[in-house]
């Protein structure tokens, strides 16, 4: 189905599509040429070792900026439950196209041992469905102080990122969840004070390091937290002994959960690691729709555990491997009852025009249903491999993310290539299967493909 | 007879530790000589394909004692702000983006090119390797230096060096399978000033990169007194702090 659903869809957009992809893939020769291009065609025994190098100077400002121009396709499933819960109508066209420009620029003023620091990204999008949108947003901007390298406060809005998984990282109590689509991407702090003490010591554990935590809640910042003020205690104890890095985390509130968590990394080998982390929040609230849409809760302690390995071959071959139990996610059987409202709901509104049931389900679906890793046990695999078949500066990967409840499933080739210093391309396509009643195969959309253009000054 | 073998026998046993003694002892003095015990420097990281393209990296680095050493990268402006450090065989990657340090492994590489983490992150050869025998050709010792375990990145080198000022000229890197992996070419030896005289370039090649070598290139190498908390998780990203 989903092989017939793509070449339809492609059919129907076949000119946007091809031309979409032709003005892409003809980025990657002409800019490789211009790369050979502009290089000293030079043998090395001629190049000029000068020993003044002129980044040395230090200033006390800094400036940094990367532009990203990204083109998304997305397939969308007409049959999927997603679709038709945001659909209902259906679409005449089924391919959506979004073009997006993002600027993030990061600057930093010191001062002694004061050190201002702001990173702010402005958005520009354009979309078949809603034309341009516009947003800026401050992912950070705090204020530091460090009096010696074993002391530092810092205030303002900061990420604050714990754990040790790649894809998911369940003891981070103080971080937005990360977008699994682009785990490495930055993201967005919240307000808070935060310090760090560190002590190295001859002993067997050579460093111990303290991170105390306030977060305070109020109706203008960090108001996604609680509906009520309160100031969220947190803080995290590492040591490093025995070769092994090891965390202990906590968060103590009012009305926000109480969360413990732990995390460890270790090399095992020269090209072998091995990390893990678990958390425990308490009395965790969970609601849960039925078929009918009647919302329950259900309080428990929830429990969340991921390990995971990185491994890299002899040829250069890196292998990224997680399971993740997630506490907190729905059962199969909860997913279905959710599914199955969805059916009801657009069942009813073809029937009788009667949209209560599919406003419900949406309703659930944006606080919970429809985000990701929604589910108990996910496997997360990333093969990347540098520059194969000797073609320079280019890395090939390939993404699966399995859902071990329902069996379905999330693969995602792509090619990262930076042909030239400060500049890269990146392709990515993300093809989703699954049966009914399933996460991956009632999403809105059958694949996605991305392809983006970053350029750092 | 068998008295006299027993004697030379003996005399065998007691000659072999001697040599590796004098070995081991001359690789100290090695160290010492490329760096003193706590200092900094800025490193220029040339990478040259074989079509002659060029991928420069400006990094600034600390190293205190045997075994810790934490970079930052200067430039380009991709780069900029990422951090590692290392302690003994321990290695972790800082990239502002990810905003958490994460552990690597020595025979990746943050760079790309011939050089991979454990030449980038270099420590004294001293504390990752054993001599197994000295030979002297000329004016030059050969150390035969064998790995103290196996998460050192190489598992034997053949180290050449001046008889004179106790300097490497060349080393060559060798798998546990007897392979050559790269080797390090050491030249253009500069006074840096404050006692510290050393080779300013390193350039490698190797077999698996036919065609491909890369180049470093030391200034500004300097002694810093530093304490032990530059070389933690936590400081990962405020390395830069300490120029």
């Amino acid at each position: 189905m989903f092989f017939t659903h793509l070449s339809q869809s492609c059919k129907c957009n076949l000119k946007k599509y091809t031309f979409f992809l032709l003005c892409f893939f003809l980025i990657f020769p002409a800019i490789s040429m211009c790369g050979y291009a502009g290089a000293e065609d030079k043998p090395s025994d001629a190049i000029d070792l000068e020993f003044e190098i002129p980044e040395v100077e230090k200033k006390p400002y800094e400036f940094r900026a990367e532009l990203k121009v990204l083109e998304t396709v997305k397939g969308l499933d007409e049959d999927s439950l997603i679709f038709r819960q945001k659909y209902p109508d259906g679409l005449d066209d089924k391919t959506l196209y979004q073009t997006d420009l993002d600027l993030k620029v990061e600057g930093s003023y010191q001062a002694k041992i004061a050190k201002l620091y702001a990173r702010l990204k402005e958005n520009l999008s354009y979309n078949d469905e809603e034309a341009w949108e516009n947003y800026l947003r401050t992912e950070e901007v705090y204020v530091s102080l460090q009096p010696s390298p074993s002391i530092s406060l810092d205030a303002g809005k900061k990420v604050l990122k714990w754990g040790k998984g790649y894809a998911w990282n369940p003891a981070a109590f103080f971080s937005r969840p990360k977008d699994l689509d682009d785990p490495d991407a930055t993201m967005e702090g919240y307000y808070v004070v935060s310090g760090d003490l560190i002590k190295s010591m001859d002993s067997p554990v050579k460093t111990i390091a303290l991170t105390p935590v306030i977060l305070p809640i109020s109706k203008n910042i960090n108001h996604e937290w609680a509906t009520k003020k309160e100031i969220v205690w947190g803080g995290k104890i590492y040591f490093f002994t025995l070769d092994t890095d090891l965390d202990l985390m906590f968060l103590l509130g009012k009305e926000v959960n109480d969360c413990f968590g732990f995390s460890f990394s270790k090399n095992i080998s020269v090209n072998f690691e091995i990390h893990g982390e678990t958390a425990i929040v308490l009395d965790y609230v969970k609601h849960i729709t039925d078929k009918q849409g009647n919302l329950t809760e259900k309080k428990y302690d929830a429990k969340d555990f991921l390990f995971g390995i990185r491994y890299l071959t002899a040829r250069d071959t890196t292998y990224i491997l997680e399971y993740y139990r997630n506490g907190q996610g729905y059962t199969e059987d909860e997913m279905k009852d959710y599914f199955s409202l969805i059916q009801a709901g657009y069942d009813d509104y073809i029937s009788s025009q009667n949209m209560g049931d599919l406003i419900a389900s949406r309703g659930y679906g944006s606080q919970s249903y429809n985000k990701q890793t929604v589910m108990r046990d996910y496997l997360y695999l990333k093969v990347s491999q540098k520059e194969p078949f000797e073609i320079l500066y280019l890395t090939p990967a390939l993404t699966c993310i399995y859902n071990i409840n329902d069996k379905s499933a999330s693969i995602a080739p792509q090619m990262t290539y930076t042909p030239i210093t400060n500049l890269e391309l990146d392709f990515k396509a993300t093809f989703l299967f699954g049966k009914d009643y399933t996460e991956y195969g009632e999403k809105i959309n059958d694949y996605k493909i991305l392809a983006s253009v970053k350029y750092y000054f | 007879m068998k008295k006299i073998i027993l004697l030379l026998l003996i005399c065998q046993l007691l000659v072999v530790p001697v040599f590796a003694l004098d070995g081991n002892e001359m690789l100290r003095k090695v160290d010492r000589n490329l760096n003193p015990e706590s200092f900094e420097m800025y490193r220029k990281l040339i990478n040259i394909e074989p079509n002659g393209s060029k991928k420069e990296f400006v990094m600034y680095s600390v190293k205190k004692g045997r075994d810790k050493i934490a970079s930052v990268f200067l430039s380009p402006a991709s780069e900029k702000g990422r951090s590692t450090l290392r302690v003994g065989e321990n290695m972790w990657l800082y990239i502002p983006n990810v905003g958490k340090p994460i552990r690597i492994t020595s025979l990746q590489s943050v760079t790309g090119g011939v050089f991979n983490n454990s030449d980038i992150m270099r420590i004294d050869y001293s504390a990752e390797y054993n001599c197994d025998k000295v030979e002297d050709v000329e004016k030059e010792h050969i150390l035969y230096l064998k790995a103290k375990t196996k998460s050192v990145a190489y598992d034997r080198v053949k180290m050449w060096v001046d008889g004179k000022s106790l300097l490497p000229l060349k080393i060559e890197c060798f798998a546990s399978s007897g392979m050559l992996i790269k080797t390090l070419y050491f030249k253009q030896v500069k006074d840096f000033g404050g006692g510290v005289v050393r080779p300013a370039v390193i350039e490698t090649d190797s077999p698996l990169y036919k065609g491909y070598k890369s180049i470093i290139i030391f200034a500004k190498v300097k002694t810093k007194d530093l304490p032990d908390e530059v070389f933690t998780l936590n400081y990962m990203s405020k390395v830069e702090n300490l120029r």
